[in-house]
């Protein structure tokens, strides 16, 4: 495999995870176009075509006919994360110790520090 | 014996001072390898410490003291005997304890990465918690819940994802179980624990910035997350003294990005010297010990 394949493989992989992040926050089921507004990236719409039926057939998205006119709209198949949530709740509850050991986003704060965090971000928004 | 054989048993103290100094000054990706360096090498020269110390209890079976006796000479008694047996259970506390930390982080590994099916690497949980989680794997894999997602704009969400793609790149998870296993093997080590943990944090952070060329917008996402993480049961880890981790980390987006940083070759290389300089006074002293019985 060339350099150049593998840095297309992994650039696909991402924009599957951009898709499916997508997916999740939005509030119902989006059409191709509705994902690509969404994600704001500049894709084209037949590479979201193609990555809604990819994850299609991974089973990590449904599809259904879209309300009006032709097309497909696409939702997160539930029961997927669903048993991802169950089984990450078992792993992290199982020890108090549970996050150190892994890398996290967002730590836990104390009182102080969400005051303090809530200032710089009013801060950017003003 | 004199007393260099203790001496190795400072060397945690350097260690966590130069960790201090560098949380905030180094640039991440140069601390963390020089730490993590450091910590290992302190943490090889504990056990080698603890190790010779209990080595020492062996002038008391009875063969020796038989030996001692027959001859009519007095074996030298290197170090007294309680501080032989407290080395000697120290080394097994120490075994013990790293033991834990290694099946611990072998185990969260292995049960997270069989959470569920990925998208390119990514595994969405439907758990109103927000989390997001990297997990170490070939490939490594990343958990994100719903509750993350749903508290981030898409710009957000494509930084908490170059963050983390960044700990599995950089392999962060072999750091932090480097310098885990060495404060685990001795406790005085984790202030560098702490740090390393910091900076890992911070590498990912400086690396999403630069990914997205928007350090304001990184820094937002950890706000963001950091405060719908509030109030949950967890207390945060102190660092030093001033603020928490995410206001640090917050605090440190904010302003330009780290430079390179000279300090951390000389500091690992100090460190390095000064664990083989003070291992070898301590072996040779113990050989010496040896050579006495010998005779």
């Amino acid at each position: 495999m060339t350099e150049d394949e593998a840095g297309r493989r992994r650039a696909r992989g991402e924009l599957e995870s951009e898709v499916m992040t997508a997916l999740w926050s939005a509030a119902e089921p989006l059409t191709p176009a509705g994902v690509q507004a969404a994600l704001g990236s500049g894709l084209a719409y037949n590479t979201v075509q193609t990555i809604l039926s990819r994850l299609l057939e991974k089973e990590l998205v449904r599809r259904g006919p879209a309300d009006r006119g032709r097309g497909h709209v696409y939702w997160p198949a539930q029961d997927a994360a669903a048993l991802a949530a169950t089984r990450m709740r078992a792993a992290l509850d199982e020890r108090p110790d549970r996050r150190a050991v892994l890398q996290q986003f967002a730590a836990t704060l104390g009182e102080d520090d969400a005051e303090t965090l809530r200032a710089v971000l009013e801060e950017r928004e003003t | 014996m004199t007393l260099a054989v203790y001496l190795p048993l400072v060397l945690p103290v350097l260690v966590a001072l130069a960790a201090r100094y560098a949380a905030d000054r180094a640039r991440p990706g140069a601390a963390v390898p020089a730490l993590v360096a450091a910590a290992v090498l302190t943490a090889a020269a504990t056990i080698w410490s603890l190790l010779l110390l209990t080595l020492t209890l062996f002038d008391d079976l009875p063969a020796m003291a038989a030996l001692d006796g027959r001859l009519g000479m007095r074996l030298p008694e290197p170090v007294p005997d309680a501080v032989a047996v407290i080395a000697a259970v120290l080394l097994a506390v120490a075994m013990v304890r790293l033991e834990r930390d290694m099946h611990l982080r072998r185990t969260m590994a292995r049960r997270l990465r069989n959470a569920g099916p990925s998208a390119g690497g990514l595994v969405v949980a439907d758990w109103s918690e927000p989390l997001a989680v990297a997990v170490p794997g070939r490939p490594g894999e990343i958990l994100l819940t719903t509750g993350m997602l749903r508290l981030l704009d898409a710009d957000e969400r494509r930084a908490v994802l170059a963050h983390e793609r960044a700990h599995l790149a950089h392999h962060h998870h072999r750091a932090m179980l480097l310098v885990g296993g060495a404060a685990a093997i001795n406790p005085l080590l984790r202030p560098a624990r702490e740090a390393v943990t910091y900076l890992v944090e911070r590498w990912a952070d400086e690396e999403a910035a630069s990914g997205m060329g928007d350090r304001e917008l990184v820094a937002r996402a950890v706000a963001r997350a950091a405060l719908a993480t509030a109030g949950h049961r967890a207390p945060a880890p102190a660092l030093g003294v001033h603020g928490g981790v995410i206001v640090r980390r917050v605090r440190a987006l904010q302003g330009p990005p780290p430079g390179a940083a000279r300090w951390q070759m000389p500091l690992l290389a100090g460190v390095a010297v000064a664990a083989l300089l003070l291992e070898a006074t301590a072996t040779v002293n113990f050989l010496a010990v040896l050579r006495a019985w010998q005779i």
